[in-house]
C-alpha cells in the first residue's frame, strides 16, 4: 500500500499549472494542489480538477491490435520514410519534441508546430509572439486589454487580472462575450483599436494564437503594442506551445491547414503526430478524419488515448506527461520541470535514428542552451530577447456573416472533452427573434448538417452562437449558422 | 494508563529524537504501530518543499522515521487518502481530525479502525503566502529558511546560519500574511476530539522541546501510546500539574485571539445579504476545486450540488454554491480548504462559516468533535425565541 507523488504541470493549456498527480500501486492516479507552485499557488480550474478523470493512458498499436511498445517502434520505423510530416503542437516536453526535431531532420524534414499565424509572419515578431510577460506584471499593470474571454480560455489568469484591479488597474474586454471583470466591454472595428484602447507602457495586452488564428489578426495587435508601447502576451492552448516553438528555432514550417491540403493532394502519405490530435484541435472534424483516412500511414507517439489513436495506422505509447522527464514553457516563458524520469518517447525516437541511449542527456543539455540557462529554476524567468519588429500591413478577416456558431476555445475544447460544456450561448435578441423556448433546446443549421442542443442566454454580441464544445456541423472557428426552434 | 491522562514522551531511538519535532514521540508511535502490527498503513507527511507537506500512505515504518520533523503547512485532506476499513494510523490538526471524524459519521472512514493522533495546532500558512512575506516583510530568501516557530505570540523563522527572525503574528495578520484566515479565527487548538493529544505546549523544566506532552482521549489513544511503550519506541513520564496549567494557559490565550479573529472576519454583512453574496461569486469559475477538497462532503459525483446545478443555467449564482452552503451547514468545520484552492481566490470558508454558525450554535452541535449525528433540520428554528 504505497503511493507516488509527481510533482508537474497541468496538461490543460499554456499557463502551465503546478500540481501533484498521486498514483497508487494499482495505477490509479488522483491529483493534489500543489500549494507551492509559483505559477498558480495550487490553484487549478475545472480542467485540471477534474484531469484524473479525463486523462485516458495510450495504448501501443498496430493496425488496431495492441502491440508491445517495441514492436509499435519497429513498426513506426519501417513506415517513416523520407516525405513523412512531422507534426508536435506543444502537448509535451521540450526533449521530445526535439528528439522528433531530430527523426524528421534525418528524413530531411522539419518538426510543424501547427501555428499558422507563426509560418506567415515574420520572424522578427516571432519572439515576441512566443513569450509573454510574467503573470506578476499582468498584476502590475495599469491597463490590461483582453482579447479572450479568461473565465472561458484561461480561467487562472482570472485571479491576475483581479489582483491588477485591486491594484487599480482598468480593464477592457475586446470579444464575442462580455467579461464580468472588465470595466468596459467593446467591439471595436481593428482599424480603430489605437484610437479608442488608448493603450501606453503600462498597458498588457492578452490574445491567443492557436493553430486557427488568423495571422492578420496577430498582425494587427502586434502592431498596436508596436504603436503604443504596451506589454503584449499571447496565450496558446497547448502547455509546452512555447518550449516547442522555443525549440523548433523558427524553421520553415505549415500550418495545419496546409499539412491537410497536402495530404489531400497526395503530397504527404505519411504523418508523424507527436501528441497532437489533429482531430481534436482542427474545427472542421469531418474533413480531418477524411484527410487522415487518404494517408498510407498515419504514425501516433502519445501519452494519450484520444479521437487520433483510434484511426491511427501506429500509435506509439508513451508515459503521461506527468511521469515524463524533461522540461515545460510556459506562456510567461517560465521553465518548468517536473519530478518525472520518463523518456519512453525519447527512446522511441532515439531507437528510430539509431541512438537507443543516453539521448534524453543530450537533449536536455541542448534545450538549456537554447533557454540560455545552466539549470532550471520556476521561481526565475529567463531574459528573452525580444527584437524590434516593423509594422506590418495586416487585413484581418472580415467576420461579418447574419449569423455564426463561434468556438470560444478553452481546456476541454483543445483536448476534445465534452464536460459541462455541452451547450451554446446567445444574447436575448438572437433568443427572441427565433421564438426559442425556455428549457427547450435550440437547433443550429449549417452547409453541413445541424445539431441539437441545450443553450444559454448571455451577454453574447449580434449574431454570435458561441460554443465551447466541438460541433460536427461547423466548417471553422466560425462557420455560418441558421437558429431554429 | 487510563483515558485522561496526562504523559509527557520521546522516543527511545536518538535520530528520530533529534530529527522528529519535540523529542519524536509521534514519530516513534507511528512506526511502531506498524512494525508491531496494529496498523497496516500510516499517513506521513512528505515534505516537498520548505513551505509544503503533503499526506502520503505508507505502509513501510523507514518512511514513516524519515517523515519525521514538522513545519506550520497547509492543511491536508487526510480522509481522502484512506480506503475504508483500512487499519490505519495519522498525525492530525485539530482540523484533519474533526474532518475525519465527520467522514466516519459518512461511511467514509472506519473509526474502529482508524488510530487519530491529534497534533496541537496555532495556526497554518499558506507557502505561497509565506513566501511572499518572507521576502517583502522579513526580508529574508525563502530558500534559506530551516524550521519556523510561533512562540509567544511571535512568528519565527530561523534561518540556515543559525539566526532567528521574529516578528508579531499580529502585525502579520494586519498586513494580510501569517496564518490562514480560517487559522486566525479557529478556536479549536487542543485535537481533544483526536484519540491522543500530543503537542509541545506544558512540557517544562529539564523535558521541554526534548518532549511531547500526550493527552489519553480513549481506548485507541491507550492502545497506541502503549503499543510504542511495549515496542520499546517511546518513553513517557506522567505530566505534572504545572505543565498541565500550562498548557491550558496557552490554550486559552489562542482562544481569545481567535474571538477577536472571528469579530473582525465574521462581523454581520452591512446592507444588501444578496448583493453580498453575489458580488463574492462573481467570479466562480465553475471549476468544483471547493467540493474536491472539502474534508467533510462525501457525496461522490452525484451529488445535490452538482445535480441541481449545470453551466448552462443564467443564474448568477450558481445553485452549486447555494445547495452547498445549505448541505453543510451541519458538517463545515471552517478548515479553509475551499478558499485556499478557489482560483478566482473567493474566500469561500468564510460565506460557509456564515451559514455554518447560526445553524450549529442553535442546535449547540459542533461538527466533528466527537460521533455523535447531525440534528435534524425538521426542527422549527424560531420555536424557543418566537
Amino acid at each position: 500500500m504505497n503511493e507516488n507523488i509527481f510533482t508537474t504541470v497541468c496538461p490543460g493549456c499554456s499557463i502551465a499549472c503546478g500540481m501533484y498527480v498521486r498514483e497508487k500501486d494499482d495505477g490509479t492516479i488522483d491529483i493534489d494542489w500543489r500549494k507551492d507552485a509559483v505559477v498558480n499557488a495550487g490553484k487549478l480550474c475545472r480542467f485540471g480538477v477534474r484531469l484524473s478523470a479525463n486523462l485516458k493512458n495510450a495504448t501501443s498499436r498496430v493496425d488496431g491490435n495492441e502491440v508491445e511498445f517495441s514492436d509499435a517502434v519497429t513498426a513506426a520505423g519501417k513506415a517513416i520514410g523520407d516525405g513523412a510530416a512531422f507534426v508536435s503542437v506543444g502537448n509535451t516536453t521540450c526533449e521530445e519534441h526535439l528528439a522528433l526535431m531530430k527523426l524528421a531532420e534525418s528524413k530531411g524534414a522539419v518538426v510543424n508546430t501547427g501555428m499558422g499565424a507563426f509560418a506567415s509572419i515574420p520572424a522578427e515578431c516571432h519572439p515576441t509572439m512566443g513569450v509573454g510577460v510574467p503573470l506578476d506584471a499582468i498584476e502590475s499593470a495599469k491597463k490590461i486589454v483582453l482579447f479572450i474571454d479568461p473565465y472561458e480560455q484561461y480561467p487562472l489568469l482570472v485571479r491576475r487580472i483581479l489582483a491588477a484591479k485591486k491594484n487599480g488597474a482598468t480593464v477592457t474586454a475586446v470579444g464575442w462575450k462580455a467579461v464580468s471583470l472588465a470595466d468596459e466591454n467593446k467591439t471595436i472595428d481593428p482599424a480603430n483599436y489605437g484610437s479608442e484602447l488608448a493603450l501606453d507602457s503600462d498597458s498588457v495586452i492578452i490574445a491567443e494564437i492557436n493553430p486557427s488564428t488568423d495571422p492578420d489578426r496577430v498582425m494587427v495587435l502586434l502592431n498596436l503594442a508596436k504603436a503604443t508601447g504596451a506589454a503584449i502576451m499571447f496565450m496558446k492552448p497547448f502547455v509546452n506551445a512555447v518550449g516547442c516553438d522555443l525549440a523548433s528555432k523558427k524553421t520553415e514550417q505549415k500550418s495545419l491547414d496546409q499539412i491537410i491540403a497536402e495530404i489531400n493532394d497526395g503530397k504527404i502519405k505519411t504523418l508523424v503526430c507527436l501528441d497532437s490530435d489533429l482531430i481534436e484541435i482542427m474545427p472542421d472534424e469531418t474533413a480531418v478524419r477524411e484527410a487522415l483516412g487518404k494517408l498510407d500511414n498515419l504514425i501516433v507517439i502519445t501519452s494519450r488515448a484520444s479521437a487520433i489513436t483510434d484511426v491511427a495506422k501506429i500509435v506509439v505509447a508513451t508515459e503521461p506527461l506527468y511521469k515524463k522527464a524533461g522540461t515545460v514553457v510556459n506562456a510567461e516563458g517560465r521553465v518548468l520541470v517536473g519530478s518525472g524520469d520518463g523518456t519512453d518517447g525519447i527512446d522511441a525516437v532515439g531507437t528510430l535514428i539509431g541512438q537507443p541511449a543516453d539521448l534524453f542527456t543530450e537533449l536536455n543539455s541542448a534545450v538549456l542552451a537554447t533557454l540560455g540557462i545552466d539549470v532550471v529554476d520556476e521561481r526565475v524567468v529567463p531574459a528573452y530577447e525580444k527584437p524590434e519588429y516593423g509594422a506590418m500591413d495586416a487585413n484581418p478577416t472580415a467576420d461579418a456573416v447574419e449569423t455564426a456558431l463561434v468556438y470560444a476555445g478553452g481546456p476541454f475544447f483543445w483536448n476534445g472533452i465534452v464536460d459541462d460544456n455541452d451547450f451554446v450561448e446567445m444574447n436575448l435578441d438572437m433568443v427572441t427573434a427565433n421564438s426559442l423556448l425556455k428549457g427547450i433546446p435550440v437547433k443550429i443549421t449549417s452547409d453541413k448538417g445541424e445539431v441539437v442542443i441545450k443553450y444559454k442566454v448571455s451577454d453574447v454580441a449580434p449574431g454570435v452562437v458561441l460554443s465551447n464544445v466541438k460541433l460536427p456541423m461547423t466548417t471553422g472557428m466560425a462557420t455560418s449558422v441558421t437558429v431554429s426552434r | 494508563m487510563d483515558i485522561g491522562d496526562c504523559y509527557v514522551g520521546w522516543a527511545t531511538d536518538e535520530d528520530i529524537r533529534t530529527r522528529g519535532a519535540s523529542g519524536g514521540l509521534v514519530t516513534a508511535m507511528l512506526a511502531a504501530a506498524l512494525e508491531k502490527g496494529l496498523v497496516e498503513a500510516v499517513v506521513v507527511l512528505k515534505k516537498l518543499g520548505e513551505f509544503e507537506a503533503v499526506p502520503i500512505v505508507t505502509s513501510d515504518p523507514e518512511e514513516v522515521k524519515a517523515a519525521a520533523g514538522s513545519m506550520h503547512s497547509v492543511p491536508i485532506v487526510l480522509s481522502r487518502y484512506l480506503d475504508y476499513g483500512t487499519k490505519v494510523a495519522l498525525p492530525a490538526k485539530p482540523c484533519d481530525a474533526r474532518a475525519t471524524i465527520e467522514q466516519a459519521k459518512r461511511q467514509q472512514v472506519d473509526i474502529d479502525t482508524t488510530y487519530i493522533v491529534g497534533l496541537n495546532c496555532g495556526g497554518t500558512m499558506h507557502p505561497a503566502v509565506t513566501r511572499k512575506m518572507l521576502e517583502t516583510v522579513y526580508k529574508l530568501d525563502p530558500e534559506e529558511i530551516a524550521g519556523e516557530e510561533i512562540d509567544k505570540g511571535k512568528l519565527i523563522f530561523e534561518t540556515k546560519d543559525g539566526e532567528e527572525h521574529a516578528i508579531k503574528i499580529d502585525e502579520l495578520e494586519e498586513e494580510g500574511y501569517g496564518r490562514r484566515e480560517s487559522c486566525q479565527y479557529c478556536a479549536v487548538n487542543i485535537p481533544t476530539m483526536a484519540d491522543i493529544a500530543c503537542g509541545n505546549w506544558g512540557v517544562v523544566g529539564d523535558l521541554a522541546g526534548k518532549g511531547t506532552f500526550v493527552e489519553i482521549n480513549t481506548e485507541k489513544g491507550i492502545k497506541i501510546l502503549q503499543n510504542a511503550i511495549d515496542a520499546g519506541a517511546v518513553e513517557i513520564t506522567p505530566a505534572d500539574d504545572k505543565g498541565k496549567a500550562i498548557r491550558a494557559k496557552v490554550d486559552g490565550a489562542m482562544m481569545k485571539v481567535a474571538a477577536a479573529a472571528d469579530e473582525k472576519y465574521l462581523a454581520p454583512i452591512e446592507g444588501s445579504h444578496l448583493d453580498y453574496y453575489m458580488n463574492a461569486l462573481a467570479d466562480c469559475i465553475n471549476c468544483g476545486a471547493c467540493k474536491a477538497v472539502c474534508p467533510v462532503c462525501a457525496c461522490g459525483e452525484g451529488a445535490k450540488c452538482t445535480e441541481f446545478s449545470s453551466a448552462a443555467d443564467t443564474y448568477k449564482m450558481s445553485l452549486f454554491h447555494l445547495v452547498r452552503f445549505v448541505h453543510l451547514m451541519d458538517s463545515c468545520i471552517g478548515c479553509g480548504q475551499c478558499t485556499d484552492v478557489c482560483p478566482v481566490d473567493i474566500s469561500l470558508t468564510h460565506i460557509y462559516q456564515r451559514f455554518a454558525r447560526p445553524m450549529q450554535e442553535e442546535f449547540e452541535y459542533k461538527p466533528g468533535m466527537d460521533m455523535t449525528t447531525p440534528p435534524f433540520f425538521g426542527v422549527d428554528l424560531l420555536e424557543e425565541g418566537e
